[in-house]
Parts: C-alpha cells; structure tokens; sequence
C-alpha cells in the first residue's frame, strides 16, 4: 500500500500530487506533466518541499534510497559491466537474500530473458527487461517504473507477466506509460495533469 | 574571415612558440653537451617515477573525495580541495618542512620514527602528490558528474550501499575518467618546481642517490653553467613532457567515442 501528498516546486513548475493504493498502479499524463518529478520524490531522488511518502504504514519520507525498499527503474536502468546473469540476483545479494532457483528461471521466463552476455551490449528493450527482472528478484516493497516499458516489444504480454509475477510476491508497482492503452491493464489508473493528480480508477 | 580561428590560433601561438623557440635553441644554436649528459636523464627518470607514484597515490586516495564532491553539493569540501592549488606552492613546501621539523614536539616524534620529507623520496612525493591532487580531484569530479546517475540510483534502489555503489557501479565504469585524471594530474608533478626545491633539492636515497628532480637541476644548470646548459636540459624535458601530452590526447580521444 502507498499513501503519497507531495508537493514540489522545480523553477516554474509546481507539483502537487496524492496518491493512495496498491497493487499495479498505471500513471499516464502528457510530457511535463509531473509524473517523473512523482515517481523520483517517491524513490527519494528528489526531496519534497512538502508532503509525505506512506508505503506499507511506514513513513519513509526522509530515508535515503537505499533504505527505502523502493526500486526505482528507468530506460537508462542497468549496471552494464555485469553479465546478465550476475545482473539479475546483483540486487538479492546486496539485500543478502536467498533466492530459490526455480523463481529466478520463473522470472526469467515470464520477461523473456532468454539472453546472455555483457549488459552493456544489449539492446534497450533486453536492458529494460533485465532491469525489471533484477528489481523483481531483489523483492522491493514497491516498483516505480518510469517509461521503462516503452522499448519492450509485445508489452501488453509483458505487462501481464511482470504484473503477476508483482502480485505473487506482493510488490506493489507504479508505472508510467506513453500508451493511455496499457492502463486498462493496470488495478489502479492516476492521471497527472499540470502538476495536479487525478484519480481515474 | 573566420575571427574566432584567427584568434583562437594568435592565442595557440602565445602558448606555443615560447616552447617550440626554446626546443629550437636548445637542440641547435644554444645546445650544449651537458644539458644531455647522464645526470639530466636520471633527472628526468626520478621525475617520471616520482610524478607516476604521486599520481598512482591521488588515484587511491583522492577518487572517493572526487565522487564524494561529485555526488553531494558541498562548497567548503571543494574550496579546501582546492587550496593546495592556489598557494604559492614553496609555501606547500616549507609546510612539508614544519610538519618533520626538529623545533616542533609533532616533528621530533615522527623523526623519532624514521619519518622524514626531508630530502627524500617521501618528501618529494608528498610534495608532488600535495600540488596535483587538487588537479585529479578536479579532473575526477567532473567526470564523475559527467556520468548517468540513473545506474546509481537504480544500484541504490537495489538496496546497494552508498560506498557499495561507488565501488561496485561508479568505479568500474570510470578507467577512462581515471586514466585521463591520472595523466593530467601526472604531468602537473613533472612540472612542479615551488615546493621540491625546498623538500627535495635532491634526495639523499638509493637508487637516486644525489639525484635532483628535472625541474630543480634545470634550475642548477641555469645558475651554474648559463643559459646554455639550461635551455638544452630544458628542451629535453620539454620532449618528454609533450610525449605525456600525446598520450594524454590519445587517451581522451578514445574517450570520447
């Protein structure tokens, strides 16, 4: 569960976003219209000038990133000197997590990481994929993904998978789309117009 | 008319003539024999050698400040950075000298257990490393700004420590940066002059035993034997210093494909 009210002033720009819900939450809105300026106050890139961050009834307004349990995922996500299996449990290793095998393969399966080798050589669509896979695998207690689904082909498929695989681990994930379609996928849909939040389902 | 070539090049030439005229004059009419005798080759080596371990050192030392300054707004960490850089640097040496000197309780104990700047190895890279630091330091921050945080803040996301995600995702990926810096920060030391002529005049160890750095026999050379000797030692070390440069370019041309 996410409880976020943040506002926050970037030059001429004036954000003042609520937001409250679970599961696969879909955020759509035109460009500048906020939805990075959100996704990075709620992962802790950016501070707020006001406002809170609630996620599972924890207040984690003031921790930084790391101690967040947010994972926060955009096209340029990724650690590129790894190979793509380090890649993938490099996130449950710093977490000291024991991951089963058969959940790494059934995340493997469900993306499509059916590819290997440096990260730095792969396609934008095979990073965005990895990087997804990785965040999974690490079990943050929620996903922010910004934009990061753009390059992935066959995506409704994709979403229907990684929203799954979310669900069975209890991941709560906000994504923001290009695609007003993909959030008929989506439990929850927010809308960011100008800076101002609209809940649409 | 291209103005802006015409005086980029009238500028290229202020730097550049005094260096190629001295080059001229030291291998030609004003050469004379000593400026390429063994001594100004050990010179040069000690130098080389010198300059290398101090910029091997500011690699070891002074990349996680680099970042650090890099990654957190902080105006007093990079103004006290840079006061190395901005002293007079015999100043730089006389400081070296108090720190071991025999008329202070600090200096005594640390003479008492063999450490001493004065004319020897650890007085001379300390002095070089002093001086070029804050031009590593310099080099790394920007560098370091230049990089994608994206692949940090996904690191940290991760749950990777702030000192994890330095070592693990900002290092690996900065051997160009590092090189570059490295080199840049090397070629201050060759250059170096202030304060090892008060540290170092010569050291007092094998295997350079009474050997002086370039810059300070060239200065020998010029009060001892004239003009002469100094501008052909001179030219010599000029030639190694642009071999440096060469490479240097090399380095950041690769870079920036």
């Amino acid at each position: 569960m996410i409880k976020v009210e943040l506002k926050k002033r970037l030059g001429s720009f004036f954000l003042d976003a609520e937001l409250s819900d679970e599961d696969f939450i879909c955020l759509t809105g035109k460009n500048g219209s906020g939805k990075t300026t959100l996704l990075n106050l709620i992962g802790g890139i950016l501070a707020p000038d006001d406002g809170y961050v609630m996620l599972n009834s924890k207040q984690i307004t003031n921790l930084p990133i790391e101690q967040r349990h947010v994972s926060v995922v955009t096209p340029d996500s990724c650690i590129p000197h790894l190979d793509v299996d380090r890649h993938l449990v490099w996130g449950a290793m710093n977490k000291r997590l024991h991951i089963e095998r058969d959940y790494i393969a059934e995340v493997k399966t469900g993306l499509g990481i059916n590819f290997s080798g440096k990260v730095s050589k792969l396609s934008l669509g095979m990073r965005e994929r990895l990087a997804i896979a990785t965040s999974l695998i690490s079990n943050p207690e929620l996903m922010l993904i910004d934009e990061a689904l753009s390059n992935i082909d066959n995506h409704p498929d994709f979403i229907d998978a990684f929203k799954n695989l979310a669900a069975k681990t209890r991941i709560d994930v906000i994504f923001t789309t290009q695609y007003p379609d993909d959030s008929i996928q989506s439990d929850h849909h927010y809308r960011l117009e100008s800076g101002k939040s609209v809940r649409i389902f | 008319m291209n103005w802006l070539k015409l005086i980029s090049t009238f500028s290229l030439a202020l730097l550049i003539v005094p260096v190629f005229l001295l080059i001229y004059e030291g291998f030609g009419p004003l050469s004379e024999p000593i400026g390429y005798s063994y001594e100004v080759f050990r010179a040069i080596e000690l130098t080389l050698i010198s300059s290398a371990i101090s910029a091997a050192i500011s690699v070891a030392v002074f990349t996680p400040l680099a970042y650090y300054l890099a990654r957190n707004k902080n105006s007093l960490g990079e103004t006290l950075s840079a006061i190395p850089a901005s002293i007079p640097h015999p100043i730089i040496g006389v400081a070296i000298l108090v720190i071991v000197s025999p008329l202070t309780p600090f200096g005594r104990f640390l003479l008492s257990i063999g450490i001493n700047f004065f004319n020897t190895y650890l007085g001379l890279i300390t002095a070089l490393t002093i001086v070029s630091a804050p031009i590593y330091i310099n080099s790394m921050q920007l560098f370091f700004q230049s990089m994608n945080v994206a692949h940090e803040n996904y690191a940290l996301g991760l749950g990777a420590s702030k000192f994890r995600t330095f070592v693990s995702v900002a290092l690996p990926n900065s051997g160009r940066g590092i090189l570059s810096a490295s080199l840049i920060s090397m070629s201050r030391a060759m250059s170096e002059f202030g304060s090892i002529s008060i540290v170092a005049y010569y050291v007092l160890q094998q295997p350079f035993y009474g050997v002086s750095p370039a810059p300070v026999l060239i200065f020998q050379y010029y009060t001892y034997y004239g003009l002469g000797a100094a501008v052909t030692a001179s030219a010599v070390m000029i030639l190694v210093s642009i071999a440096m440069m060469i490479i240097l370019r090399l380095v950041n041309h690769d870079n920036s494909k």
